[in-house]
């Protein structure tokens, strides 16, 4: 096996180094995008480009939003409770 | 194939069902339906191999103190996740923290795709139509 191969598999023998902090919660873009994407594949009756990457991004979207709804709805509870 | 369906459809049906936790999207390849595979395939791939890179092989230890759901759930990718459990197994790749969790939410997440990818390919290979959503 290569140098570059043996490179390439020992990066997944080792934890990334991931702080608790507000960024960390961009790891969830990645995984909306990918449910969102595999759903579309599976729903859609015909695939073209131009339709899946619209149903796609639409559906990518309005995850995010009912996250972010979500957050905040929790956020104002939680200071509502704290005052 | 289409042919083969009809003479021994259960044994057709299983086939698509194995060939799809086998190789995500292989079903849908068997069933010809090429676009659907290769997006299937590339978007479960990235997914599980992110969350190896974040957590390491580490995070997939079917033999380790992992609860069932998570273990089943990444069972479900392919059988690529026995082997890499197999080489993890014993605690040679100790991962913790956000790592840990981040790793596992990825791999149990490319594991679920993939049972409703190898579901709706086996109801594809019975219905003969992709069922839209809310039908």
């Amino acid at each position: 096996m290569s140098l570059i191969g043996i490179l390439v598999i020992a990066t997944f023998t080792v934890p990334e180094q991931i702080r608790p902090n507000p960024q960390a919660m961009l790891w969830m873009l990645p995984l909306t995008a990918a449910i969102a994407i595999v759903y579309k594949a599976t729903k859609l009756p015909t695939i073209t480009a131009g339709v899946f990457f619209k149903e796609a991004a639409i559906l990518f979207g309005s995850i995010i939003a009912f996250i972010i709804i979500t957050a905040l709805a929790l956020y104002a509870l939680v200071w509502l409770i704290s005052v | 194939m289409a042919r083969l369906s009809k003479k021994n459809h259960t044994q057709f049906l299983l086939f698509v069902g194995l060939m799809s936790w086998l190789l995500p999207g292989a079903g849908y390849f068997v069933l010809e339906e090429r676009k659907r595979a290769m997006i299937i395939f590339v978007t479960i791939s990235l997914i599980l191999c992110i969350g190896l890179y974040v957590g390491s092989i580490g995070v997939i230890d079917l033999v380790g103190p992992a609860p069932l759901y998570v273990k089943a759930a990444q069972v479900m990718n392919s059988p690529v996740v026995l082997f890499i459990s197999h080489r993890s197994a014993g605690g040679g790749y100790p991962v913790y923290g956000w790592p840990n969790e981040i790793g596992q939410i990825y791999t149990m997440i490319s594991g679920l795709l993939n049972l409703l990818c190898i579901v709706n390919a086996v109801s594809l290979a019975q219905l003969g139509r992709i069922v839209p959503a809310g039908e």
